[in-house]
């Protein structure tokens, strides 16, 4: 059992062990083991030094490793959580666990929120609203006069903002979510439940005793 | 009706919907039965209950629902994290454009549009149900339409698949949108690659 961890330690930095991280998210340890190997595929197909840089991660989510999104680039740095610049495999497997489906709708929430909340200030301002809103609609070509986007705006804030006072606070996100369920879409992937069968080659690999670990 | 199966040149062999318009195949033919929409069922409950007419004239009444700034980001193909599964670029099971149109002259071009392409239609309010007549690889084509404001005289169209093969649906989409004359702005999720 010692073999498969040591080897993984050397090739790939920051890699934990499966049977920690799948007692720390809604994984088994066979879909964490699924999930590394997903990982490995992101991970070399630049450079392949077990760590997924920001254009692996584009290439893996844009088939284009040149393509630079405003909102890829905020998911890149939510899963990036130590700020280094690049996502080592436990980074990637406590942020996709947020998308798990039984994932606490708390924790979706949350990283919606922090999402949104581009400069981590704690509130969402309009301005970042705005400018999310214009990066929408440069990514779909779509071209709205400058005073229906402040409409667009208006209405949107008239409902999330409660207090009025320009910004979006945590607790006035979490009410609007409530009002507003479907804005939870994007933190639900359904391929989660099904990893191990979409990354079956990890049954060879496994030295991991499942039965054993559950305890 | 064999000698029209076996015409060897295929433009003059004989067309499935042609097959199921002719009197011998009809014989003894049960069509697929679709299933009642309860939404429409509901309407007509509230009619009985309240006892008012109002109702009947509902539809061109109601405004479409609003969509606010973050269900249009939302919307942004880059939250698609199902692509880091997927070797490929994955084919969306939805799509949407934008349009100036009224709502209710939108609703009413689709419609238009739908019927002759075989599609059976049922709306409420600013919600469609199409449903195409013809069997596909994966059972009949449906497609939930619904139409939202997203601005004074800004609509956007959400077309969603419910049923049937995904392939179907980007051809059945793409007639949708090109065959009517309405102002169409842009599509808002244009990458349409096939998957394997």
């Amino acid at each position: 059992m010692g073999c498969l961890h040591s080897t993984a330690t050397k090739q790939f930095p920051g890699h934990e062990d499966p049977v920690a991280l799948a007692s720390q998210t809604a994984f088994s340890v066979s879909e964490v083991e699924a999930l590394f190997e997903l990982f490995k595929n992101i991970s070399s197909s630049v450079i392949d030094d077990g760590l997924i840089s920001k254009e692996e991660f584009q290439l893996a989510l844009f088939k284009n490793r040149k393509k630079e999104n405003l909102f890829a680039n905020r998911i890149f740095d939510l899963f990036d959580v130590k700020q280094k610049g690049v996502i080592d495999f436990g980074d990637f497997v406590r942020a996709l666990n947020v998308f798990h489906p039984n994932a606490p709708q708390e924790e979706k929430i949350d990283f919606s929120f922090r999402l949104y909340d581009m400069d981590g200030t704690g509130f969402i301002e309009r301005q970042e609203v705005k400018q999310m809103l214009i990066a929408l609609l440069g990514e779909s070509q779509m071209k709205l006069a400058d005073e229906t986007v402040e409409i667009i705006l208006d209405k949107t804030f008239l409902e999330a903002d409660l207090n009025q006072d320009g910004k979006i606070d945590k607790s006035e996100w979490h009410n609007f979510v409530d009002r507003n369920p479907s804005l939870l879409r994007i933190m639900t992937l359904s391929y989660l439940r099904d990893i191990t069968t979409a990354f079956p080659s990890f049954v060879f690999h496994s030295e991991v005793d499942e039965v054993a670990t559950q305890l | 009706m064999t000698c029209a199966w076996a015409e060897s040149r295929k433009r003059r062999r004989i067309t499935i919907p042609e097959i199921l318009k002719d009197e011998w195949f009809k014989k003894d033919y049960k069509p697929p039965h679709f299933e009642k929409d309860d939404d429409v069922n509901l309407d007509d409950i509230d009619a009985i209950f309240n006892g008012s007419d109002d109702h009947l004239v509902t539809e061109s009444k109601e405004k479409p629902a609003s969509v606010n700034a973050f269900e249009l980001i939302s919307r942004s193909k880059s939250f698609n994290l199902e692509n880091l599964f997927e070797k490929q670029a994955l084919v969306k099971k939805e799509t949407q454009f934008t349009s100036r149109s009224p709502a209710n002259e939108i609703i009413s071009k689709i419609e238009e549009t739908a019927r002759p392409l075989g599609f059976s239609v049922q709306k409420k309010n600013y919600k469609m149900k199409l449903q195409g007549d013809r069997t596909g690889r994966k059972g009949q084509l449906a497609v939930a339409t619904e139409v939202f404001e997203v601005a004074p005289s800004l609509h956007l169209v959400e077309l969603r698949k419910t049923g049937g093969d995904t392939l179907e649906f980007h051809k059945a989409h793409s007639s949708l949108n090109f065959s009517n004359n309405l102002d169409i702005l842009r599509n808002l999720n244009s990458h349409l690659l096939i998957g394997p």
